[in-house]
């Protein structure tokens, strides 16, 4: 009984720690804000995220939080940022997306992954029709 | 018996002190190699997965005392057999981490460890849930059916599991050649966790990089390419029960809807395997920029010199 108690003062210990930790860096303000700068940073992450993905068409986000991009074949890869970070996926059958002015969220039928809302200007209606012919 | 300490419970608070010391590296060179939220998720998956061996540690180490009475040598507690157990289970830890990378149900309980984007001292700890339920037990015990008793087994398994929790960062470089050659370094992991496609599938040694040498999965940090760390196919969320699941989930849709000749293969396969072959896994990534590069050379070669 007492071992048991033990480990959960340890376990209670461990979950102030980690709560701690996470404070702490947030405190720091690490992480920062990232945002995609321009077609070349777009071009990297798309090239990081699908390896081969050489986009013939980008647009970005106004504010830089994502970007959508076309390469030869007619795929679409999505490109949103993730923390300090940023994370793609191919648009496919799954997909769906509505327009809303110079806005387009898109989802790809990936619960965790949620939807994306770009603010992509005079883009917007291009885009939107893009994807809802896209070749999947 | 020795009565051996655990070095796992001393360990944990000088874990922390260097957690808050590579923050505050962070904070002066690069903030974005922490994320608040990241942090929490791996440290959360840490003391989860703390809770787990607890709840199934002891099933093990009952396994291993019964292949004890079993065993074929009596090796005894001298201080060799602890570095003999050390440099075995090592090894071990060797074939069962190339096992993770390779049988996608190895890696559906390792993949947690590498499902960060980030590499920093909070992803060491960023640990599996689910070892015991993918049996990857059954890489260490023989140790103990070969004559090593389980505590000494459990006690070398917890020195080398604290060894790499310092080579989970980017704030050390490259270190003396001699060191570089036998032991896991930053340099080496780094290399492990990356997603760069010439990194796939490489380094996977727990202390003494050794093994990767000897078996021919080392590869060199180059200083050229900047490392991308993570998985091939990034989550998108810090939620932790889909850090936990997901390829769990992952493996139980496929073989649910695969055909029948196929569904074993979902499960002993390498990550990234189809029957339809609609996916990728490390060799066809590699192969695809191996490719991209030797035709951006060609181009280079053939356009005309300014």
């Amino acid at each position: 009984m007492n071992a048991a108690w033990i480990e959960l003062a340890k376990l209670g210990g461990s979950i102030v720690a980690i709560l701690l930790l996470a404070w702490t860096a947030k405190r720091m303000g690490l992480g920062g804000d990232i945002r995609i700068r321009d077609n070349d940073h777009a071009r990297r992450l798309a090239e990081e995220a699908i390896c081969g993905f050489e986009p013939t068409d980008i647009v970005l986000d106004r504010a830089g939080i994502g970007a959508l991009m076309k390469d030869a074949s007619g795929r679409y890869l999505l490109i949103r940022r993730h923390g300090a970070q940023f994370v793609g996926r191919l648009l496919d059958g799954h997909s769906d997306s509505r327009l809303d002015q110079n806005f387009l969220t898109i989802g790809i039928g990936e619960k965790s992954f949620g939807k994306v809302t770009l603010n992509l200007g005079a883009d917007a209606q291009y885009w939107a029709a893009g994807l809802r012919h896209m070749a999947v | 018996m020795p009565d051996l300490f655990s070095p796992i419970d001393f360990a944990i608070p000088a874990f922390v002190l260097l957690v808050v010391l590579e923050m505050l590296w962070a904070r002066k060179h690069a903030p974005e190699k922490y994320e608040p939220k990241d942090t929490l998720t791996s440290l959360a998956l840490g003391t989860g997965s703390q809770v787990a061996g607890l709840l199934t540690g002891g099933l093990v180490f009952a396994l291993s005392l019964w292949l004890h009475e079993h065993r074929l040598f009596t090796i005894g507690w001298a201080w060799w057999a602890f570095a003999l157990c050390f440099v075995l289970d090592d090894f071990a830890y060797y074939a069962f981490h190339r096992a993770a990378h390779r049988v996608r149900w190895f890696w559906a309980s390792h993949v947690n460890h590498h499902s960060s984007q980030h590499y920093n001292l909070s992803t060491a700890l960023r640990q599996t849930w689910t070892g015991f339920f993918a049996l990857t037990f059954v890489f260490r015990i023989p140790l103990a059916l070969l004559g090593f008793h389980p505590a000494m087994i459990l006690f070398c398994g917890a020195i080398n599991l604290i060894y790499q929790f310092w080579i989970h960062t980017e704030a050390i470089g490259k270190l003396p050649r001699w060191f570089e050659y036998i032991m896991n370094t930053p340099s080496h992991h780094r290399v492990h966790h990356a997603t760069n496609p010439r990194y796939l599938d490489s380094n996977y040694a727990g202390t003494f990089i050794i093994w990767d040498r000897m078996f021919g999965s080392f590869i060199e940090e180059v200083e050229d390419e900047p490392i991308r760390y993570g998985i091939v196919k990034q989550l998108g969320t810090f939620n932790l029960l889909h850090c936990v699941c997901h390829e769990w989930i992952g493996i139980f849709k496929d073989v649910w809807s695969a055909p029948w000749s196929a569904k074993f293969g979902y499960i002993w396969r390498p990550p990234g395997w189809s029957h339809d072959n609609s996916r990728d896994t490390s060799e066809t990534i590699r192969a695809r920029w191996q490719e991209g590069r030797e035709q951006s050379a060609q181009e280079k070669a053939l356009t005309p010199a300014e």
